[in-house]
């Protein structure tokens, strides 16, 4: 049936293709004469937002009069469910037009439920009361003799599908693994990814198929259920270890050149073939010396071949070191994993050095020395001009912080933090300040002050625990009286002299500090 | 992947998909300010961001920006090539695409995104099994209705 189709389709274009020609430069000509061209065109025209606003709203009451018009052909709509599509992306709504989309993916012929379904998957969420109506449609295309159809059901279902339905269409998706055409395999393994991921327990029992799909001749298919795989072994690793020799195997094979030159990406085959496999066997060798043996070779191997100097090669490679150290360590690639994190610090290109910095940071438990290796860079970073570098060193320097160097390093993240507006890292910045400063601080005055220097950025965002915590300190105290009396009456001092300064704006929970500090300590 | 942006200089929005269920104005917030904080980025800073929670990789393509979330795994520079291979899919179907292409024909380049990434991960095929997938979507929208080709040059 489906030649039958395919020798039809390869006919065609000799009858169309005088007429226009499929998608290209003809296609663009064709919309600037659209409705949709029409209106862009329009906004476009437009200088204020005010302007935009009326434009588009009356748009969008003409169309909910012709969505709703008995007299509007599917053709039609179609046409307006893209400018519908259109109005929404710019942030207006269009939820009258959503039940039209539904059905246009239910009645229209192809061209038109393609669109159908797209607008479905833009518009709806998972768990849109709509979205039920759709369960019907799908169930029908998925069982349809047009392949295309076929397709489109199972796109929409890995993008959207509500998650009691699941076993309306699971029967037939399942029996779609086994289908003759590569294209709708790899689909259905898809549509059952997303089912284990809104519901594992309603795909238990085919688990034996997800390795017929991890055996499956056609690549593209094999690809698919590593994705399946990988949340699988993430949950539970020790259940698949049997698998390990079948994923070194796949990779040996990839790295080694083996599958259809189609599958290379600039001359490097396969790269997110290759660094789901890197993922997956850096869960599965973790801890264990017998199933990191295993991989040794292929990992080796792969640092090796990664000599290009292209983007997608670097990707590679980091994605190597990682899962280099995360498996039982083997020094020879140690070594080597080392080398590579030392090159992308030292690189200009600034994205290779940020994730040399990343990478640091994720070894320095194993390897400390690495960092001293490279610090040079790293104070050279701190200084750097582009703020994500200098975060990410203050990331690097937070976990190399001792006694010795914590009194610069807490005073560079101070310094960041006063440039900083996001609140996400002021908050996250604010609760290593602290608790660097709990851990190593050399003495009571440079503490007091520094923790001042803390509530007063930090402010009303910071976590409670920080001023709880605080307060709890002085209240114990430390092993040593007199210590703690100093430290008391620093404190006190140094709030009293605070609250004395004029048309100064201190946080709320500052003050709370301030003024439990001083009627609680002050005797 | 958690959501892809694709948006102008100006900041007008091109393209949107997301692979996470947020609410409508969680969406509009986020790409509000994200949108802001890819802006104020210069050019020789790096191309990824973290950003509240997520890590962000952009890529700026002449007028246009190519954005994408994904969760903390460090799969930055691998991002990076999959914004790369959707535009060498839509430069090869569109034939040289620029912004133009993409405003007026969003819906196709939905179509190529969908067919390339399913549910946010990568379909690895190749860019020809890709391409030849939309194709032939695309010659069944023609068999079926052969009037279309007539009524867009105008003639019924």
């Amino acid at each position: 049936m489906s030649d039958i189709v395919e020798k039809t389709l390869t006919a065609l274009p000799g009858l169309f293709l005088q007429n226009q020609s499929v998608g290209g430069p003809a296609g663009v000509k064709a919309s600037f004469s659209s409705r949709l061209g029409g209106l862009v065109r329009g906004i476009t025209a437009l200088t204020s937002k005010h302007e935009e606003e009326k434009l588009i709203q009356q748009e969008l009451s003409s169309l909910k009069a012709t969505v709703s018009a008995p007299t509007t052909t599917l053709k039609m709509m179609k046409e307006c469910m893209v400018r519908l599509i259109y109005c929404e992306m710019l942030g207006y709504d269009a939820s009258f037009g959503y039940i039209h989309a539904i059905k246009l993916a239910q009645q229209g012929n192809l061209l038109e439920k393609r669109v159908g379904y797209l607008a479905v998957s833009l518009f709806l969420h998972e768990n849109h009361e709509l979205l039920l109506l759709l369960v019907n449609t799908v169930v029908k295309d998925l069982q349809s003799t047009n392949l295309v159809e076929v397709c489109m059901a199972l796109t929409i279902v890995s993008q959207i599908f509500p998650r009691e339905m699941i076993p309306a269409v699971l029967p037939l998706i399942e029996d779609k693994l086994q289908h003759s055409k590569e294209i709708i395999r790899r689909k259905a393994v898809l549509a059952l990814y997303k089912f284990y991921l809104i519901a594992p327990n309603q795909v238990q029992h085919i688990h034996i198929k997800f390795r017929k799909a991890l055996c499956d001749r056609d690549v593209g298919v094999m690809a698919a259920s590593l994705h399946i795989y990988f949340r699988m072994i993430k949950e539970n690793s020790s259940g698949y270890k049997d698998l390990t020799g079948s994923f070194v195997t796949i990779l040996k094979q990839v790295v080694g050149g083996k599958l259809p030159v189609d599958f290379n990406y600039h001359s490097v085959p396969a790269p997110w073939l290759q660094i789901q496999l890197l993922r997956i066997l850096g869960l599965l060798g973790k801890d264990d010396q017998r199933t990191s043996e295993l991989m040794y070779d292929v990992l080796d191997e792969s640092l090796r071949r990664a000599e290009l100097n292209h983007n997608v090669t670097y990707a590679i490679l980091f994605e190597c070191v990682h899962t280099v150290y995360s498996i039982y360590p083997k020094s020879e690639l140690l070594e080597k994993a080392a080398k590579c994190i030392g090159k992308f610090v030292l690189s200009p290109k600034i994205n290779l050095k940020y994730l040399g910095l990343k990478a640091l940071t994720y070894v320095i438990q194993q390897d400390p020395t690495l960092a001293l290796q490279h610090q040079m860079t790293i104070i050279e970073c701190l200084d750097h001009p582009d703020p994500i570098i200098k975060r990410e060193t203050l990331e690097l320097l937070y976990r190399i912080t001792n006694a010795q160097n914590v009194i610069v390093i807490v005073q560079k993240m101070l310094e960041y933090l006063h440039q900083s507006k996001e609140e996400y890292i002021i908050v996250n910045l604010v609760g290593k300040i602290a608790e660097l400063a709990e851990k190593y601080a050399p003495d009571n005055a440079w503490f007091i002050q520094t923790m001042n220097a803390v509530f007063s950025v930090g402010g009303d965002v910071m976590h409670p625990d920080i001023p709880n915590n605080f307060m709890r300190l002085l209240a114990e105290g430390f092993d040593d009286e007199t210590e703690d009396q100093q430290l008391r009456l620093y404190a006190v001092q140094s709030y009293l002299t605070l609250l004395d300064v004029e048309n100064v704006f201190y946080p709320q929970k500052f003050l709370q500090v301030m003024s439990w500090v001083d009627a609680s300590l002050s005797f | 992947m958690q959501f892809m942006l694709l948006f102008s200089r100006q900041g007008k929005l091109r393209l949107q998909k997301w692979y996470v269920p947020l609410s409508d104005k969680e969406k509009k917030k986020i790409t509000r300010e994200l949108v802001q904080t890819v802006l104020a980025r210069k050019p020789k800073m790096c191309t990824f961001l973290e950003w509240r929670d997520l890590k962000i990789v952009y890529k700026r393509y002449a007028s246009l920006y190519f954005c994408c979330a994904i969760e903390g795994q460090d799969l930055e520079l691998i991002t990076l090539e999959i914004i790369h291979r959707y535009v060498e899919l839509l430069d090869k179907y569109f034939g040289s695409v620029c912004e133009l292409d993409i405003i007026f024909n969003f819906e196709k380049a939905y179509f190529i995104l969908d067919e390339f990434l399913l549910g946010g991960e990568v379909q690895e095929t190749s860019k020809k099994n890709v391409l030849k997938a939309i194709e032939q979507a695309d010659l069944q929208e023609e068999a079926e209705t052969p009037c279309s080709v007539l009524e867009e040059i105008g003639l019924t």
